[in-house]
């Protein structure tokens, strides 16, 4: 009984860092960004953008490992767009986002034609069907690749390095003032282009792990606005790469959890169940957003884009 | 003053010549001659009368999600939630027609029209009530609400409101003759368009000479301030979101009765984020939005008509939306920039 329950609970861990491996990644993409003080609603173009060149590299070359390169690649690219309208031209932040958005619906649409149908083979999972028998740990070993304990080291470095490093201090005092990074002798305009191409090699890596790793398929507009739930949970993080992780897990097994609630028949339709992460989202953006003042967070370099506009 | 005029045009100058050298670039890039296809796309958009009329048939949802950007705009919002207030309104305005399908022409089909607006101007209002009393952002939940309200739809057309007779199909019944918005002279351009001609220019009106577009102005511009004079941000937000949702949803149920004549998945092709780009290509000004708003109807137009006749993908439409979006946004970020250094 007991060993029964430890495996359902094994199980419900795997599905739930499977699926929310990709958010995870594009979340922490985001929170890096703003951090800098820079809004980039492109990822979820970016993340297209990834999920489109990783699966059709992949499915060309036969590597998964080159297909994620090639997809974080692919994020880096068009982030670059949003770089130079952002940075190099001081255009409004939203809008340059919205841009990047269109153009990469527009060429994963056109070029991703080639890749319908094609085929990949992920990565292998951590252990062989042997390592079932074992307690708890045995569904996560079996039915996870080693991409989901690489996101989770990601994360926590990334945390670390914005928390403990000068580096990580510098990122940090250019998104709470451009002026004080300035008069430090930093140069900020190329922090922050930094901190765009980051997101991007993220955002196109998740959507690398997305289509190469988690489906394994290529399908037009396959994101679905994770990119912009990944917008919405980096503000329930509070701008925090450690906290990214607790909340983009919470957020998976609510996932998980409506898939479950499924198939024990519940009879609910399909359609309304992929209402949820959006409802999700928006409901927990809302619940932090009423405790703004109390909680804190933004980066104040934000603020004129994205928080209390004027 | 002049000279900031002079930035201002040549902005606009650098941003077209920005676009059409990137069009090329990428017309090469597909394998394509970039000036024949340029040439065919712009007769396919406006060469003869029925390259126009469904130039415009495509212009005017974009039009009117266009207002639906601008007006909120006006008051220093941010919405991208064109798409589902056309997708909302679409459901609500369909459901006025399954739920009375033999009623007459004047009760169902200002019922649904009516339908329609309401349906999109509460989801729209949901998130002015977000931005205003509980702070959420509008951009992020304009956002997210229009996956929402894809789902929503499809969730009806493949259960409760599915036709039996459309052989699995997934749509809701034919709309009848008293539910179809009337089309103009034979052509498939609808009454949608004028309202929303109508729509720019009262709109126009009513933000440049009146009281009310002042409250928008100083809100805009310092929300303190627009208090102090005596200003609500939170109505004025509830207003600005409802009206132009209502607009998008009158949208989606027009083009729903006219064009697509039963509810069905697929409904627009992106007309709520063409509506944005229209929106700031006018520089957030109503009447800018019209013609702008038929030349981009004419390049979706074109982009059909390419898949037809030269098997180019339509998506290439988007991506030429997409790079005229980011010349225009690059050209006038630098004009602004000029514009605040040397005034």
């Amino acid at each position: 009984m007991a060993d029964d329950s430890l495996l359902i609970a094994g199980s419900w861990a795997a599905a739930m860092l499977r699926s929310s491996t990709p958010l995870m990644m594009v979340t922490l993409g985001e929170t890096l960004t703003q951090r800098v003080g820079i809004v980039n609603l492109g990822i979820e173009g970016q993340m297209l953008c990834g999920a489109c060149a990783g699966f059709a590299v992949a499915a060309q070359t036969g590597s998964p490992i080159l297909g994620l390169a090639a997809g974080a690649l692919a994020g880096v690219l068009l982030s670059l767009i949003h770089a130079g309208l952002c940075l190099g031209c001081a255009a409004n932040q939203i809008g340059s986002g919205i841009a990047v958005w269109t153009l990469g619906l527009g060429l994963t649409s056109y070029f991703g034609r080639a890749a319908v149908g094609g085929q990949v083979s992920g990565l292998a999972p951590m252990a062989g069907p042997d390592a079932m028998s074992l307690p708890f740990m045995g569904p996560i070993l079996t039915q996870l690749t080693p991409i989901a304990p690489f996101a989770i080291a990601l994360v926590i470095i990334a945390g670390l390095w914005l928390a403990r490093t000068r580096t990580g201090l510098n990122w940090r005092i250019v998104g709470e003032s451009f002026e004080t990074a300035r008069a430090l002798g930093l140069r900020p305009t190329i922090i922050q282009a930094q901190g765009i191409l980051l997101g991007g090699l993220l955002s196109g890596f998740a959507g690398a792990i997305l289509s190469v790793d988690y489906t394994q398929t290529w399908a037009n507009e396959m994101t679905k606005g994770r990119g912009f739930v990944a917008v919405g949970l980096v503000i329930v993080a509070r701008w925090n790469p450690f906290l990214v992780l607790p909340v983009v897990l919470l957020f998976g097994l609510s996932e998980a959890a409506t898939l479950r609630l499924q198939a024990t028949g519940l009879t609910l339709s399909p359609y309304l169940i992929s209402c949820l992460p959006y409802v999700v989202c928006l409901c927990c953006v809302i619940v932090v957003s009423l405790r703004e003042g109390r909680i804190g967070g933004m980066p104040a370099e934000l603020a004129s884009v994205f928080g209390s506009r004027r | 003053m002049m000279r900031t005029e002079r930035i201002r045009l040549l902005a606009v100058g650098g941003g077209g010549a920005a676009f059409l050298i990137a069009a090329i670039i990428f017309l090469l890039a597909i394998g394509r001659p970039p000036l024949t296809t340029l040439g065919q796309m712009t007769l396919y958009a406006f060469g003869d009368g029925y390259s126009l009329s469904e130039s415009l048939v495509k212009a005017t949802p974009i039009l009117l999600c266009a207002l639906a950007v601008i007006l909120p705009a006006r008051l220093g919002l941010i919405t991208v939630g064109g798409e589902g207030q056309l997708y909302i309104g679409a459901l609500t305005g369909t459901a006025v027609v399954v739920t009375f399908p033999h009623g007459p022409l004047v009760l169902l089909l200002p019922a649904m029209l009516a339908a329609g607006a309401i349906g999109g101007g509460l989801w729209s209002g949901a998130a002015g009530l977000l931005r205003a009393r509980c702070n959420v952002n509008e951009t992020i939940s304009t956002l997210l609400m229009n996956y929402v309200a894809v789902q929503l739809v499809n969730y009806v057309i493949y259960g409760a409101w599915k036709d039996p007779g459309s052989l699995g199909w997934p749509a809701s019944i034919a709309f009848p003759p008293a539910a179809t918005v009337p089309s103009l002279m034979g052509t498939r351009v609808h009454v949608g368009l004028i309202v929303g001609v109508i729509a720019a220019i009262v709109l126009h009106v009513g933000v440049t000479y009146t009281r009310w577009g002042i409250a928008l102005k100083v809100l805009a511009g310092n929300r303190k301030v627009g208090a102090m004079a005596g200003f609500s941000f939170v109505r004025q937000t509830l207003l600005v979101m409802a009206i132009g949702g209502a607009l998008a949803g009158f949208a989606g149920i027009c083009e729903t009765s006219a064009i697509q004549g039963r509810l069905q998945a697929g409904l627009s092709v992106g007309y709520g984020l063409t509506g944005f780009l229209v929106a700031w290509l006018s520089g957030q000004h109503f009447l800018r939005a019209v013609p702008i708003a038929i030349l981009i109807g004419g390049l979706i137009a074109a982009g059909d008509a390419l898949q037809l006749y030269s098997k180019i993908p339509s998506a290439s439409a988007t991506i030429l939306q997409g790079l005229l979006f980011v010349a225009a946004l690059g050209a006038s970020g630098l004009a602004g920039r000029r514009i605040a250094r040397h005034g």
